[in-house]
């Protein structure tokens, strides 16, 4: 028997807010003007420390509110003893007291109108004692009834590079670029691994948000937030398992084909009913029904972070390839090689070109050189032209529906990224462009990234993985494909 | 009441969790799945006009409700090519199924190399799913098997066909006719439907379901029940 239903939950169908209440207040949470800081502290052993040192160094342009009973200023910010003593609305409050406070704490929110809270404290559902469970409950309660939208609890925060707003316990996340990705995820431990390999290559982010528990905020609410955030063009998911996913496939579908979402979902041992007295029903594994879910709702499951990140920089440079035939031009025949198997185990196919690209190709290299698909490009690289000509009939190409462009740096080729660059930069993308231009450190880097900046390219690190964010794109448009 | 609710409400008001090979197939058959010929008796004298209506070569099997894996317990003669043969099998089987309540199913034996399979489970936190993959010997050896939620679409259902990892087997190889995909993509959408019209089936096994030449024919199956709580 279903629970009897009392009044609140009445007013709140399944115990979620009305959506459109919901995005409403998610808006001023992630685009506050006064952001409290409850549970603010100087003592760098606490929580409120870090929070306040995000927000304060990651250059908030808002009024920063640190809210603690015993401390006259926080790192030089006048503080106040509560949140209802501030004499100006607050859009979004980042609270840190320990879990016991909390109810009090979002009385208080309640009172003052707080639009959205980031509930880092843990201590709730994720512990073994049902107390934690109990005060989820209780806390829910509260925001729910009052459309309070609540990131976490148990969480590190969110940060909003486009609004310099890092509301999260690690300063660093403001080292990130801005950018047009997202990431949503149920893991810190991932958010944070994913930020610094974004650090790394230099990918720019809109957001970076930890859902933690997902007190009333869960997945499907984000990525209907994101499908019409203009901040965000590819939505990057990493989860482990929900309570209802097909409400996230529901909220995918709706947005099916506005902007890509890709999934990377952990938890894959879990097999299914051993004791079931059918094959089907021992078979059925919940991540294999997670991968054909999703498919179906048109998200992308890719297997690896590295794959997350990477598929996700494409989509955002590249267009979807037409079809599934690929061309490989490379500096040297090894590395051709490598991303020729890679596209051919993954569902890929090597073009073979038109005649007049292949006798384009025929006149500018020598015999010598792997002439057909894969291009070894190799001896050409001291000669403009037949760079020039060679890549440029193969962009052509109709039966050529993508690209991948691979050089190793030697050092008699130093100058041939010149002329691939001319050649990037006036293609524009027409069709998918993916390069592994590869060199040792503080040699092309910056013609690279500039070329990444102006929209030219997206260059990853080794062959294969090039090979596989091209294979990502591809998967995507045949999931797009009704 | 239609023929599908009977059938299942019978199992459930006799306190089974599954249905018998026999009744999963007239459920099957009555999702327009196609299933193999078949007569299910309990006596000697039924056995004799059912062998004539079905005609060798023919499968003996014991049928009997929670009666999964037969093959495993013996309880399967399969080839069947004459009288003689016929009337072995059918006094070794009724010795190991006396006093169950069961009967024997004679069955026309459905000639094809490709054995395939598709399922239904219901998920806990997904509802009603549809499986396909590889059947008989190999289903759980090599586990080549894929998932979607129901309601599927022709697109989805298109997709299992080609996502697992021998899809070349439903194409023409070794003399075989390519496998009429039209068809297994009905069966896919419709055995996902059976779990979205009837909350008590739990799970749904069409294994092996046989590729005989192009046609593919259910030639077992299992429903499992879960009376509602």
């Amino acid at each position: 028997m279903p629970h009897a239903l009392s009044p609140e939950t009445l007013l709140i169908p399944g115990g979620y807010m009305p959506e459109a209440k919901l995005l409403e207040n998610l808006k001023y949470l992630f685009n506050p003007r006064t952001v409290a800081v409850i549970g603010a502290s100087d003592n760098p052993n606490k929580l409120g420390a870090h929070v306040m040192k995000s927000l304060t160094q990651g250059g908030f342009e808002g009024r920063i509110l640190p809210v603690n009973p015993s401390a006259k200023t926080i790192m030089g910010i006048e503080a106040m003893g509560s949140v209802v003593d501030s004499s100006i609305p607050i859009d979004l409050a980042v609270v840190v007291v320990p879990a016991q406070f909390v109810p009090a704490v979002f009385e208080q929110c309640v009172s003052k109108n707080v639009r959205g809270i980031v509930l880092i404290t843990a201590g709730f559902k994720e512990i073994d004692d049902p107390q934690g469970a109990k005060l989820q409950e209780k806390v829910r309660r509260l925001a729910t009834k009052a459309a309070i939208p609540v990131i976490g609890p148990n969480t590190f925060g969110m940060i909003n590079l486009n609004r310099n707003l890092n509301a999260s316990f690690t300063p660093q996340f403001s080292l990130l670029q801005k950018g047009k990705l997202t990431l949503v995820s149920q893991s810190g431990g991932m958010s944070h691994l994913l930020a610094f390999m974004a650090m790394k290559q230099e990918v720019g982010f809109s957001k970076v948000v930890g859902l933690g528990n997902r007190l009333n905020v869960d997945f499907p609410d984000m990525v209907s937030y994101l499908m019409e955030d203009p901040d965000t063009e590819v939505i990057m998911l990493y989860l482990e398992g929900l309570d209802q996913p097909r409400r996230l496939l529901e909220a995918a579908s709706r947005g099916r084909g506005k902007k890509p979402i890709i999934a990377y979902k952990t938890g894959r041992a879990e097999s299914g009913d051993r004791a079931s007295l059918s094959h089907t029903g021992s078979l059925a594994g919940n991540h294999d029904i997670y991968r054909g879910g999703f498919r179906q709702a048109g998200i992308l499951c890719l297997d690896s972070s590295e794959a997350l990140l990477d598929t996700a920089r494409a989509m955002l440079m590249c267009p979807p390839p037409k079809g599934r035939k690929v061309a490989i031009l490379s500096g040297q025949a090894g590395p051709a090689m490598a991303a020729g198997d890679f596209c051919e185990a993954n569902g890929l196919e090597i073009a073979a070109f038109d005649s007049g690209t292949q006798k384009v190709i025929n006149e500018l290299l020598p015999p010598l050189a792997l002439r057909t698909n894969p291009v070894d490009l190799g001896p050409a690289w001291y000669d403009a032209r037949a760079i020039a000509g060679i890549v440029g009939a193969v962009m052509e190409d109709k039966n050529v529906d993508a690209i991948l462009l691979l050089m190793m740096f030697a050092s008699a080729n130093r100058g041939a990224i010149a002329s691939v660059s001319d050649l990037a930069l006036r293609w524009k993308q027409q069709k998918p462009l993916i390069t592994c231009l590869a060199a040792p450190q503080g040699i092309w880097e910056k013609q690279v990234k500039e070329l990444e900046q102006s929209g030219a390219l997206t260059n990853l690190p080794t062959p294969e993985r090039a090979a596989q964010a091209l294979v990502n794109l591809w998967e995507y448009r045949k999931i797009m494909e009704k | 009441m239609g023929e599908k609710e009977k059938i299942i409400e019978q199992a459930l008001s006799e306190g089974r969790n599954t249905l018998s090979e026999y009744e999963s197939k007239r459920l099957l058959h009555a999702y327009d799945i196609p299933v193999t010929n078949e007569v299910l008796v309990r006596g000697y004298d039924d056995f004799k006009g059912a062998i004539q209506k079905v005609g060798f070569p023919l499968v003996i099997k014991a049928c009997a409700p929670d009666l999964a894996h037969k093959t495993e317990q013996g309880l399967v003669r399969v080839d069947i090519r004459n009288e003689e043969e016929a009337q072995q099998a059918y006094e070794e089987i009724m010795l190991k199924v006396q006093g169950s309540g069961g009967g024997i199913l004679v069955q026309e034996m459905v000639k094809g190399h490709r054995e395939l399979m598709v399922g239904m489970t219901r998920d806990a936190q997904f509802g009603p799913c549809v499986m396909f993959g590889l059947g008989g010997i190999f289903t759980e050896i090599l586990k080549d098997v894929v998932f979607r939620v129901a309601p599927i679409e022709r697109k989805d259902a298109l997709e299992m066909t080609r996502e697992i990892k021998a899809h070349k087997i439903l194409g023409e190889v070794r003399g075989m006719p390519p496998a009429d995909i039209d068809e297994l993509v009905r069966i896919l959408i419709n055995v996902g439907q059976m779990g979205l019209d009837h909350e008590p089936i739990k799970e749904v096994d069409i294994n092996p379901l046989i590729l005989s030449g192009s046609k593919p024919i259910a030639a077992d199956a299992l429903v499992v029940l879960a009376p509602p709580t």
